[in-house]
C-alpha cells in the first residue's frame, strides 16, 4: 500500500521557494523508503523551512532557532531503534547559528538524516545573510561580507565524520538522492540548494550559475547506538560503619585541619569523621581547596556532636590542627586563645602565641603529617579513642604508612 | 526474650550521592551533563548511577538533548550553575512549552556573572520566577537538609511527570558537598513514578487538556497516533497558531495547571513556637543554621516559631497566611538582594516584616539569635 506521508497538499511557502520541492521530494523519499508514518519523526527549526511540520503526516516536533540538530540528537538517543528514522530540518540561518550542534551529531554519528535546506539567506526575518550566504549575494547585500567566504557546510558535516554528506541543487526530481541519506545508519545530512524568491535569488536556474558543485562524501565508520544500562544503587558499594567505639565529648566538637593540596588533608578529615561515626556520634565533613587542586591550601571541617547538628559552618574551632603554612594561613583567622591548635613547628604562626607545636613533617613526611598530627591530638586528649582512628583504615591500600604515621603521632 | 536488634546502617554520604539515587529510584532515566562548579558532585554520582548517562559540549546541547530525550518519553536530569542555567533559558522555555518533564538541579554559587565558582549562595530564585517569558510559573523546590536531598527530588520528578512540566530544585555547594553520617535504614522508600500514557479512541489531540487541564502523553515515534510536539504558540492539535482562541487559551492553561495543582506539590515545615511574636522565614542552607538557633531560643524558654519553605514557585497560600499572623518576621536568606522578600512583596515591604542576608559566606546561629534578640 502507497503511505502518503504529506499531510495536505497546498504548501505553505512562497511562490517559487526551493522549500516547496524539497519538502515534495522528501515526502516522496520516505514513501520510497519503507518506513511506516509513524515510525518517522519530523524535527525542524524556527525559519520558513520550519513550516514543513503542518505538512507532514509522520510525527512532528517543532524546536527552537538552531537547535534543532541537537534536539533531534536527543530522540535519536532515547529511541535508540534502528527502525525508527529521525530527519531534522533546518535552514541555512539555523546551521548557522546551530553550527556546533551538527558538528558534534556528526562527530557522535547520531543515527539521524539533517537536510541543510540553504537558500542563503534568512527568509523569515527579511532576508539577512547567514554564514552559508554566497559571495555574489553578499556583495549585493553587504558588501565588505563578501570578504569572508561561506561555510561550506557538506564539507565540514563530513570532515567531523558524518557517514553520508551530500550536497544537492534543488531541482527536478532528487528524492532518491535524498532516499541514500535517509537509508544511511548512523548520521547523514543532505544540503539542498534552492532560491526564495522573496530575498534571494529567483529560481534554481540563477543559482546553476554560482558555482556549486553537487558532492556525496562518505565516510565508514562503525554505528554504535547509545545505551541504557541496568545499573546498581549507589548504597550497596558503600561499607557500613559500625558504631563499636565511644567518645568523650560533652556536646560539639568542631574541628579545623589545615594543610597543602596533595597532603592528605582531606582523606585524614574523611578518616577522622568516620572514627567519630564509629563512635556514635553525629559528623559532617567538608571540605575546601582552590579550583586547582593540586596547589595551594587544603582545608577541612569536621564537626562530631552527640546531638544531630543542622549548621554545618563551624563558627569557632575547639581544635585546630595545622601541618603547612598554607593551611595556616586559611586556618589562623578561625582559632583563639580557647582552640587547642597544634601545628607543625615549620609554621610560622606570628603573633599567635598559644598551642602545641611539634615535628610533624619532620617525622612522617608531608603527606602523613596531618594524620600523625590527629594521633597524637587523639592520644594526648583522649576524646576519642586512637583504635576508632585506625579501625577506619583496616584494608587501606596505604594501610602500612598510615598506620605508620598513627603510631608515630601517639608516640610524640 | 532477646531483644531484637534494629537493622542500621551507618555511613558517611553526602547530598549528592542522596540527591542521584533518590532521583534514579523513582524513575529518573536519562542524564546529560556539562560540567560546572558546584554541580560536579551530582555529575559524578550520576554517571555510576543512571541508566543513560552523556556528556554535552554545552549546556545549551544539555538540555536540547534532555528535551529530545523528554519527547520520546524518557525522564531526564541535569544540573548545574547560574552561568549554565542562563544559557538553558531559551530552551526551559520549549521544554514548559512543549509540556515535557524534566529536573533540573541548580546549585547555586556566587555571581553575579561566573562570580565565585566555589563561593555559596543562594541568589537564584528571581531567575526562575523570570524564567518564563511572560511571568509563567514551573515549579521550583529548594533543599534545606539533608534528609531533603533524598525527599524533594522524588517529589519534584513526580510533579514533573504529572503536570508535564520542567521543575527545578535550588540548592548550593554546602548542601551538596558536605557529607555527614547517616543511616541509610532510615530513609524512606521512594516510589517509582509511573508515566501515563494516553490510551483513549483516536483523533489524539496531542495538546486536549483533561479536567486536570493535563494533556494526555504519548511519546514521539509511538506506533498508536501521530504526535506533534510543538515549542510555538500552539493549538490543541500542536499545530502553530498565532493568537486563536484555542491556541492562547493552550498557552494560558499553562499556568493555570501549575496553579491548580499547588496543593499536591505544596512542602514547608513549620514548627510554632507557642505565644511566640517571632517567625523565622527561611529556605536552602540557611534552614539549618535558622533551626539550630530556634533550638537554643527554645532550650532558653523564649521559642521562636519557625517556617521553611521547600516549595517555592508558586508559593503556598499557607506562606502567607502565616506571615501575615505574625507581630515580626524575620526573612533570613544566603543572598544580598533578599530574593524572597522581592518575589512576595516586591518593593512594598510590610511593617512586620525584616530581612536578613549575607553575601558570600553562610549566615550564622549567632547572627540569627542577636537578630531574634533585637526583635523583642
Ligand atoms: S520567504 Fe523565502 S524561504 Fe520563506 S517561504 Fe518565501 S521564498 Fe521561501
Ligand atoms: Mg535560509
Amino acid at each position: 500500500m502507497q503511505i502518503d506521508f504529506l499531510a495536505k497538499k497546498k504548501m505553505p511557502y512562497c511562490p517559487g521557494c526551493g522549500h516547496h520541492a524539497s519538502n515534495l521530494n522528501l515526502a516522496k523519499a520516505l514513501e520510497k523508503s519503507g518506513y511506516n508514518l509513524l515510525d518517522v519523526i519530523i524535527v525542524s527549526d524556527i525559519g520558513c523551512s520550519g513550516l514543513i511540520d503542518e505538512n507532514m503526516a509522520c510525527h512532528t516536533v517543532h524546536g527552537l532557532h538552531g537547535r534543532v540538530v541537537a534536539l533531534a540528537t536527543g530522540i535519536a538517543y532515547a529511541l535508540a531503534n534502528k527502525n525508527k528514522k529521525v530527519i531534522a530540518i533546518q535552514g541555512d540561518g539555523g546551521a548557522t547559528i546551530g553550527l556546533q550542534h551538527l558538528l558534534v551529531a556528526a562527530r557522535r554519528n547520531v543515527n539521524m538524516t539533517l537536510l541543510v535546506l540553504n537558500n542563503n539567506v534568512y527568509g523569515m526575518t527579511g532576508g539577512q545573510l547567514s554564514g552559508l550566504s554566497n559571495t555574489s549575494l553578499k556583495e549585493k547585500i553587504l558588501h565588505d561580507e563578501a570578504y569572508y567566504p561561506p561555510f561550506d557546510i557538506t564539507e565540514m558535516a563530513y570532515q567531523s565524520g558524518a557517514v553520508y554528506a551530500s550536497k544537492i541543487m534543488a531541482k527536478g526530481e532528487f528524492s532518491d538522492k535524498l532516499g541514500e541519506a535517509i537509508k544511511t545508519e548512523g548520521f547523514s545530512v543532505v544540503e539542498i540548494i534552492g532560491p526564495c524568491p522573496a530575498y534571494a535569488y529567483n529560481s534554481i536556474k540563477e543559482m546553476m550559475e554560482l558555482g556549486y558543485e553537487e558532492k556525496v562524501l562518505t565516510n565508514t565508520r562503525p554505528f554504535v547506538a547509545p545505551q541504557f544500562y541496568e545499573r546498581s544503587s549507589l548504597f550497596d558499594s558503600k561499607n557500613a560503619i559500625e558504631r563499636q567505639f565511644s567518645a568523650k565529648i560533652s556536646n560539639k566538637l568542631s574541628i579545623l585541619l589545615g594543610g597543602s593540596a596533595g597532603e592528605g588533608v582531606q582523606l585524614a578529615a574523611d578518616l577522622l569523621a568516620q572514627a567519630g561515626l564509629s563512635c556514635g556520634l553525629n559528623n559532617t565533613k567538608k571540605g575546601e581547596y582552590p579550583i586547582t587542586v593540586g596547589t595551594g591550601f587544603s582545608l577541612a571541617e569536621v564537626i562530631m556532636s552527640n546531638d544531630p547538628i543542622y549548621y554545618t559552618g563551624i563558627e569557632k574551632a575547639d581544635v585546630a590542627i595545622v601541618t603547612s603554612q598554607d593551611g595556616w594561613e586559611m586556618v589562623k583567622s578561625r582559632v583563639n586563645e580557647f582552640t587547642k591548635l597544634f601545628v607543625d613547628e615549620t609554621i610560622d604562626t606570628g603573633t599567635v602565641d598559644y598551642g602545641v607545636k611539634l615535628p610533624f613533617r619532620e617525622k612522617v613526611g608531608r603527606k602523613s603529617a596531618v594524620l600523625c598530627a590527629i594521633a597524637y591530638w587523639m592520644s594526648h586528649s583522649g576524646v576519642v579513642p586512637v583504635d576508632a582512628l585506625v579501625k577506619t583504615f583496616a584494608g587501606h591500600k596505604h594501610e602500612e604508612k598510615l598506620l605508620e604515621a598513627v603510631n608515630t603521632g601517639i608516640s610524640m | 526474650m532477646v531483644e531484637e536488634k534494629e537493622k542500621t546502617k551507618w555511613v558517611m554520604t553526602d547530598g549528592s550521592e542522596l540527591i542521584i539515587e533518590s532521583l534514579v529510584r523513582a524513575g529518573a532515566n536519562a542524564y546529560v551533563n556539562y560540567p560546572i562548579t558546584p554541580s560536579n558532585w551530582l555529575n559524578a554520582f550520576a554517571l555510576k548511577r543512571f541508566p543513560f548517562f552523556m556528556p554535552a559540549p554545552d549546556e545549551i546541547t544539555t538540555l536540547q538533548w534532555l528535551c529530545g530525550m523528554a519527547a520520546a518519553g524518557k525522564i531526564p536530569v541535569t544540573a548545574t550553575s547560574f552561568p549554565g542555567y542562563a544559557l538553558m533559558i531559551e530552551t526551559m522555555n520549549e521544554v514548559y512549552m512543549m509540556e515535557l518533564p524534566m529536573v533540573i538541579i541548580l546549585v547555586q554559587r556566587l555571581g553575579p556573572s561566573t562570580g565565585s565558582a566555589t563561593v555559596g549562595a543562594e541568589g537564584d530564585l528571581l531567575v526562575m520566577n523570570g524564567t518564563i517569558s511572560g511571568g509563567f510559573q514551573f515549579p521550583v523546590f529548594s533543599i534545606s537538609s539533608f534528609e531533603d536531598c533524598w525527599n524533594i527530588p522524588p517529589k519534584a520528578l513526580k510533579t514533573a511527570v504529572e503536570l508535564r512540566t520542567p521543575v527545578v530544585i535550588l540548592t548550593s555547594k554546602e548542601m551538596i558537598m558536605t557529607s555527614r553520617s547517616f543511616d541509610l535504614e532510615k530513609l524512606h522508600a521512594v516510589e517509582p513514578v509511573k508515566m501515563k500514557y494516553f490510551t483513549g479512541e483516536a483523533p489524539y489531540k496531542p495538546y486536549k487538556p483533561n479536567e486536570d487541564l493535563i494533556p494526555e502523553f504519548l511519546p514521539v515515534g509511538n506506533e498508536q497516533h501521530q504526535v506533534r510536539i510543538n515549542s510555538s504558540t500552539h493549538d490543541h492539535a500542536g499545530m502553530i497558531k498565532k493568537a486563536t482562541p484555542e491556541a492562547i487559551g493552550n498557552s494560558l492553561r499553562l499556568q493555570e495547571k501549575i496553579e491548580k495543582h499547588i496543593d499536591s506539590y505544596s512542602i514547608y515545615t513549620f514548627i510554632e513556637a507557642p505565644e511566640s511574636e517571632t517567625l523565622i522565614v527561611t529556605y536552602g542552607i540557611t534552614s539549618e543554621a535558622c533551626r539550630e538557633s530556634v533550638c537554643r531560643c527554645g532550650k532558653s524558654g523564649k521559642g521562636v516559631s519557625l517556617l521553611i519553605l521547600n516549595t517555592l514557585i508558586p508559593l503556598p497560600k499557607f506562606v502567607i497566611e502565616t506571615m501575615n499572623s505574625y507581630r515580626n518576621v524575620i526573612v533570613i536568606e544566603e543572598n544580598s538582594q533578599a530574593n524572597l522578600v522581592r518575589y512576595i512583596y516586591g518593593v512594598n515591604l510590610p511593617t512586620n516584616v525584616k530581612k536578613m542576608n549575607a553575601f558570600g559566606r553562610m549566615i550564622t546561629p549567632s547572627e540569627i539569635m542577636k537578630e531574634i534578640a533585637s526583635c523583642r
